[in-house]
């Protein structure tokens, strides 16, 4: 055995007793000393917080409450996997239907059932030699600097090695994606499929044409990949977005059912069904979609009082007002001191009521809502608040609802398809011109920001000017030309100081929220090789790992 | 009073579902051997292991193809086509027959270069163990797995010591195989799985294909799986 397991803590979550004894014993020749094991994925969350395991062997078929793939969807989302821990869903079958459900969130290794001690040890081998090959990227992916992990892939790739070739150019062409450079994600993928047809790859190429707007080549290269791979889900995903992008939307959702009824199992594409068909008013379609979301979600961090909504609005366009209320009172019950359910199921009650012609509850729902409002306003969605905002109008109190929409245009004015949706409602509901003036006012008043900095910028006060866009940024935290301008008079700040290992890591905080909000890469990337520049000449930079 | 008419019934999918239910059984079956077979030491287990070894072995192979197909039938199926390390794939077939081996007298060697596969790497493995299972049966006591690339295809070569293959389970494209397992009503299921799934192999104008024969270096049959 080359690799000592012996201090690695292990997990074992399986929730037949004889399977725990036979997994257990095997642990236990590997010279594992310490195992813990429990029988179902509630427990396994908790083990989890209250230790760090090196390895987690996960029953994907767990019989009560959640399942394995909902055991590491919460465990990623709650940070409770260390980055060099391996996760291994161990099966039943090679079930195509869940393995392919969440692609996005993939185990490091599938194991099927049954499995002798060679087998998992063969498994957990080469997981571990994957991950030490790969460290160096995945630090920096971790640490959300992006351009830092495909200087890595780089790096590794010249080295040359057969075996990892094909999953290192996978995350190279991912990882160019994710930054934006999608020239370089289409060489990548051309490049293999000229070697060799592989699914991914072509899977790839289609994407890319997806993120540079060749709509409808994307949708051929999906449709091609659908009629060879009946099973590989993932390419649904993407036909939905181009449909929709497309603005087609009734594709979108015929797209979306296909998938559903291959996998029904999946609640992020319930959800999407669901807010799709709510959208472009198919009631039938929603309702069902809403209906096993909210089964789905029962054990899912997934889960969210939208679905509830969702389902009770459903409910109230069908003129079937007790069965929306009924999700009013499970909105209540299924999340605690949860605002966004509260207002949520608040404000569902004017609607009811006012549907049903209680003016008196739906007065008192109105209160509720609005003394709510005033105490949690800013931290729910910015879907519910558009609906707030709606409902302040309609029930008489304009100030609200310019208050909420002045809000929600500051800072999201760089989200499009929001600002449109936005748009939409203010013209049907108040007039043409009322959202593009406050629009128009939100911009004027970011130019004036702006100007202000780059004003003291030109003036020599680089302090003046880094403290307007640090109150800025506080203010609109995702506007494009703050952030960038930011990064830009940090980084003139640095080269005319002193080197300064902090602010440097400062930048790149920026830089990685940049790439975060999505600002185009050709803006992003000559600011990252200035930085990069900088730091080398200076003096390094310690990595900060979390 | 009338007759309830006979509701129809839905075979393939009963079928699925049995066969889900077995497996899972069959699965804490094992569980249990291996439970047994620990409590003996080394050297005094009793020779019936390698036996019911074998046969869970079978059992469990055999309920995987039947669903894999019944998948295909579905049209329910794709391939999860990737690179792979054929040092990889042979490690998992000598993994999965390994508690088999340590049972017996049976030697599996392994040839290979180092070469890469582009296939459902999965289902490949599956299909090696069967055929290596199955020639643990056959043999006197080698079995000989050897990985080599012939005219642009990827070969997996299985090959024993025993008596050989009878005559009509010989065939240079794996054409005929299928016919005479059903008429025989036995054990093709194996032969005929691995078949599709190689057929399902395709490259270009290139497919994959099985060919059976008894030109074995050791001496017996010889099974060889072609994939572009």
């Amino acid at each position: 055995m080359i690799l000592d397991l012996s201090s690695k803590k292990t997990l074992v979550v399986e929730d037949q007793a004889i399977m725990r004894e036979t997994i257990k014993h095997i642990l236990g020749s590997f010279g594992i000393r310490h195992i813990v094991e429990v029988e179902s994925g509630v427990s396994a969350i908790t083990a989890m917080r209250i230790e760090k395991f090196d390895i987690v062997l996960c029953d994907y078929n767990l019989l009560k409450e959640k399942n394995g793939q909902q055991v590491l969807e919460e465990a990623r989302y709650l940070k409770l996997l260390p980055l060099n821990s391996i996760f291994i869903m161990v099966t039943g079958e090679q079930n195509q239907d869940m393995v392919l459900t969440a692609l996005d969130n993939k185990p490091d290794d599938y194991l099927i059932k049954p499995f002798n001690w060679q087998q998992l040890l063969n498994r957990i081998q080469r997981c571990y030699s994957r991950k030490t090959y790969l460290s160096s990227i995945e630090h920096e992916i971790d640490s959300g600097n992006l351009y830092q992990a495909i200087d890595n892939c780089e790096k590794l790739l010249q080295t040359n090695d057969k075996k990892m070739r094909m999953p290192l150019l996978k995350m190279y062409a991912e990882l160019t994606i994710k930054v934006g450079d999608f020239k370089t994600a289409e060489t990548i993928y051309q490049n293999i499929l000229q070697e060799r047809e592989i699914p991914w790859a072509r899977l790839g190429l289609g994407i890319t044409a997806f993120f540079l707007g060749y709509y409808d080549q994307a949708i051929d290269t999906f449709h091609g990949l659908i009629n060879q791979y009946p099973m590989m889900l993932e390419v649904y995903d993407w036909l939905v977005k181009a449909h929709e992008a497309q603005g087609n939307d009734e594709h979108a959702i015929s797209s979306l059912n296909s998938a559903v009824t291959l996998s029904p199992m999946s609640i992020l594409r319930q959800k999407k069904l669901a807010f799709l068909a709510d959208k472009t008013e198919n009631l039938p379609v929603a309702k069902k979609a809403y209906t096993a979301t909210i089964k789905l979600g029962k054990y899912s961090i997934h889960r969210s009082p939208a679905d509830y909504s969702g389902l009770a609005n459903v409910y109230l366009k069908s003129n079937a007002s007790n069965e929306a209320l009924k999700l009013v009172y499970e909105l209540n019950q299924q999340f605690h001191n949860n605002p966004e359910a509260q207002l949520r199921a608040a404000l569902l009650e004017v609607n009811i009521h006012q549907a049903k012609g209680n003016k008196g509850l739906a007065q008192q729902a109105y209160s509720k809502t609005f003394k709510l409002n005033e105490k949690f306003g800013k931290q729910v969605s910015k879907s519910l608040r558009l609906d707030m905002a709606k409902t302040f109008y309609l029930n008489g109190n304009a100030e609200v609802c310019e208050q909420i929409i002045r809000d929600l245009i500051q800072t999201n004015i760089d989200d499009k398809p929001f600002i449109k949706d936005l748009v939409t409602l203010c013209n049907t509901l108040i007039d043409e011109n009322y959202a593009n003036n406050l629009i128009q006012q939100a911009q004027k008043e970011l130019v004036d920001i702006n100007n202000k900095g780059v004003i003291l910028f030109q003036e020599g006060d680089i302090k003046g000017a880094l403290a307007v866009f640090e109150q800025a940024i506080k203010k609109m935290p995702d506007n494009h030309t703050i952030i960038l301008n930011m990064i830009k008079i940090s980084i003139h700040d640095i080269k005319s100081s002193k080197p300064n290992a902090e602010k440097v890591t400062h930048v790149q905080s920026y830089i990685n929220k940049a790439i975060e909000v999505g600002i185009p890469h050709e803006q992003i990337s000559g600011l990252q090789t200035e930085l990069n520049t900088i730091s080398l000449q200076k003096q390094p930079i310690t990595r900060q790992n979390v | 009073m009338s007759n309830t008419p006979t509701p129809p019934i839905d075979f393939p999918a009963i079928l699925a579902s049995s066969v889900h239910d077995i497996k899972n059984s069959l699965t804490t079956l094992r569980a249990l051997l291996s439970q047994l077979e620990n409590s003996y030491q080394e050297g005094v287990k009793p020779k019936e292991f390698r036996q019911l070894e074998f046969e869970t072995n079978r059992m469990n192979n055999c309920l995987m193809h039947l669903l894999t197909l019944y998948k295909i039938d579905l049209s329910r199926f794709s391939l999860a086509i990737d690179e792979h390390s054929v040092a990889d794939i042979v490690e998992d077939v000598v993994a999965q027959q390994s508690t088999l081996l340590d049972l017996g007298n049976v030697e599996l060697l392994t040839e290979y270069d180092d070469l890469f596969c582009y296939c459902d790497s999965t289902l490949i493995s599956h299909a090696l163990c069967t055929l290596v299972n199955n020639a643990q049966r056959y043999c006197r006591n080698k079995v000989l797995l050897s990985v080599t690339e012939e005219d642009g295809y990827i070969v997996f070569s299985i090959e024993d010591d025993g008596l050989g293959y009878p005559a009509e389970f010989i065939s240079s494209d794996g054409e005929t195989l299928h016919q005479l397992d059903l008429a025989n009503g036995n054990t093709g299921l194996g032969l005929f799985f691995t078949k599709t799934i190689a057929q399902l192999h395709t490259q270009g104008d290139k497919q994959g294909f099985i060919t059976t024969d008894n030109n074995s270096q050791l001496g017996g049959a010889r099974f060889k799986l072609h994939l572009p």
